[in-house]
């Protein structure tokens, strides 16, 4: 079995290959196998990760496993339910059947976040040019995802939106593009953005409130294996009716922003403090305060031209 | 039984890549993809090397934790004249033992003698430790302190590790009897501390003895692939040894069917040949399928962890303190609800 873009693929084998837990996703530095015959799922996986390499039987043997199914055999038939299972216990939710896709993410995100050692996690955002990587790190609501978005209409290509993977023996960041979660008010607004054509279907209702996905382009899944230092570092903060503004952090302040934005920091101890340590040397740090997408984009133009 | 010496590299790794991913899963989920790991690395390359070096990364951050615990507990201690043997995983690793590489230790365990007891419990209550909160009412304190091997066990207030403090191998009640006044006075201080482990034949029957005259083998792979290590491990005058010394601890059933196990999993035939001289090859055969059914997780295994859970709690206790117990644990039972934490992301 060879890689290739699941839109080659046609749905019955997709199906099968689901069903019997053999479907396999290559992305960036992982391979993961996904179980889960869900109709909703397989919609899903056929728009959103339509470009995304995958194969109908793995060829090597896969780091991140994951099952979206039914928490029980009472909630397969009554009242569907389905919730991700990684093969070790987390803290997700079970949720209606038709919200497949984000028990599948949110599944994603916990593989990653609470398995994998090999990389210092940090929740961010990643986008990179030719230069080098910007890494974007903020709490949920501060527009983080909204900027990414915009970073990759002004040329930069997506590295990820969740997660920037940093290398314990390299000062690099490794590209991981998953789809960008989108939440509630940003949907229109990256809509606006980037074309109703590039986002998932709306899942409403769901204990985040409405959630869509905007994929990866080919042109950011056709270098997922090419790492890139880190050039620039930023805390975005989103208020509204602010000036735009750039204040620059010292290194020992990148650090302790970055550290519990980490998900595995308190884990890898030493060697995460000095990949930090490390990525803080060599890159500059900034807050940046804004009070529309525009004003952002036009700080981290400003900025990316003088360093 | 393929499996298991497929993960202490006995056997070669399965052919097919969909086996494999089953192989590592099984590992993962027993809790031995870390020792796994350690003894396969070097062939490894791909994804299976990403795999292993992940497993490892995890396992020295136990280890790391380990040490650092152990260093606490012996700055509280010290100063109460008292010198704890590590017992289990943090043994291993405190003596570097080829078991300790790549496990996981999720806390630490101590034995001191019961004289000691009292002024232990002062000392590290006073360093900081506090009663975990699953055991603090007064139902499991008393149970505990009255018919267990060990206090209720602490959590340190700070740093949420898990310290458990024994004053025997075995519960007050149990059937067995096994003489650790006998082990302790052959424990081995280790260099430049004020600890001490058993002496590594005494950590193997203390193996055995935690995994088959106490509990259900509730992990019995994890279980076979440590005493399969440390065994493995052990110098050819302790192999020669492990008979005489096991029936003068009075440890010589449990040990006779630990290495009965480790030569019919592992095929070790110098195993099998003393566990013949333990017990007899035709006893226990009931309790043999079951460990065997229960590893294997194979259609029986159902039977083999009910006849496995009633043995441990028989073992553990006379009927006019089990039935008692069950019903008060009855009652307080409630089904877990889980409150989904807080994450950083959708």
């Amino acid at each position: 079995m060879t890689l290739r873009a699941l839109k080659s693929f046609d749905r019955r084998d997709l199906h099968k290959a689901l069903k019997q837990g053999s479907f396999t996703l290559q992305l960036g530095p992982f391979s993961h196998l996904i179980s889960g015959s869900s109709p909703a799922l397989l919609d899903f996986l056929q728009d959103t990760y339509r470009d995304y390499s995958v194969e109908m039987s793995p060829s090597d043997v896969t780091e991140v496993l994951l099952n979206i199914r039914a928490p029980n055999l009472f909630r397969r038939f009554i009242r569907p339910q389905i919730m991700p299972d990684p093969g070790f216990d987390v803290p997700a939710v079970p949720l209606p059947k038709r919200m497949a896709p984000l028990a599948y993410e949110m599944g994603m995100n916990l593989s990653i976040a609470l398995k994998c050692c090999r990389f210092v996690n940090i929740h961010a955002g990643v986008v990179a040019d030719d230069h080098g990587a910007i890494l974007m790190s903020a709490a949920s609501g501060s527009g983080k995802s909204t900027l990414t978005a915009a970073m990759m209409q002004h040329g930069y290509r997506l590295f990820s939106d969740e997660f920037a993977l940093l290398g314990l023996d390299e000062p690099l960041v490794h590209p991981y593009p998953r789809p960008i979660s989108l939440k509630q008010e940003t949907i229109p607004i990256v809509r606006e953005l980037v074309g109703a054509d590039w986002l998932s279907k709306t899942v409403s209702g769901t204990p985040k409130g409405d959630i869509a996905y905007y994929r990866a382009r080919p042109e950011d899944l056709a270098r997922a294996h090419v790492p890139a230092p880190v050039k620039l570092i930023l805390f975005p903060k989103f208020e509204t009716g602010a000036n735009p503004f750039a204040q620059r952090l010292n290194p020992a302040e990148a650090i302790i922003r970055l550290v519990p934005a980490s998900t595995n920091y308190s884990l890898l101890g030493e060697e995460a403090y000095k990949t930090l340590a490390s990525l803080v040397e060599n890159a500059s740090a900034f807050e940046l305060t804004y009070g529309t997408t525009e004003q952002s984009i036009d700080l981290v133009k400003q900025l990316t031209a003088s360093h | 039984m393929d499996t298991l010496k497929q993960i202490v590299g006995l056997s070669a790794l399965p052919a097919a890549v969909m086996d494999q991913i089953k192989l590592l899963n099984s590992a993962d989920a027993n809790h031995v993809l870390g020792q796994m790991a350690s003894r396969l690395k070097h062939e490894a390359d791909g994804n299976l090397k990403d795999i292993f070096n992940n497993a490892l990364l995890r396992a020295k951050r136990d280890h790391t934790m380990l040490t650092f615990e152990m260093n606490r507990v012996e700055r509280a201690l010290s100063e109460a004249g008292v010198i704890p043997v590590i017992l289990k995983g943090g043994a291993y690793v405190a003596r570097n033992m080829a078991a300790a590489a790549g496990r996981r230790v999720s806390d630490l365990d101590i034995l001191v003698a019961f004289e000691e007891l009292e002024k232990v419990e002062e000392a590290l209550l006073a360093a900081g430790w506090e009663p975990e909160e699953t055991t603090d009412n007064e139902y499991d304190q008393d149970y505990y302190r009255q018919h267990m091997h060990e206090l209720p066990p602490l959590r340190h207030a700070k740093r949420g590790t898990v310290l458990d403090v024994h004053h025997a191998l075995l519960p007050r009640t149990s059937r067995f009897s096994v003489d650790v006044s006998k082990m302790m006075d052959a424990a081995l201080q280790l260099p430049d501390h004020k600890l001490k482990t058993f002496s590594e034949i005494d950590i193997f029957i203390h193996s055995a003895v935690h995994g088959f005259a106490d509990g259900a083998l509730d992990v019995p792979i994890r279980t076979l692939v440590e005493l399969f290590l440390i065994y493995n491990h052990l110098s050819g005058e302790d192999i020669d040894e492990i008979v005489s010394r096991a029936t003068d601890l009075g440890a010589a059933v449990p040990v006779g069917m630990a290495l009965w196990a480790v030569g019919r999993v592992f095929g070790v035939e110098r195993a099998s040949a003393s566990s013949g001289e333990l017990i007899k090859p035709y006893r226990y055969l009931i309790f043999k399928w079951a460990v065997l059914s229960k590893t294997r997780n194979d259609i029986s295994a159902p039977f083999a962890k009910t006849f496995l859970y009633v043995r441990s709690h028989y073992l553990r206790m006379p009927f006019y303190l089990l039935f008692p117990h069950l019903i008060k644990k009855a009652i307080a039972w409630r089904p877990n609800s889980k409150t989904p934490s807080e994450l950083p992301f959708p």
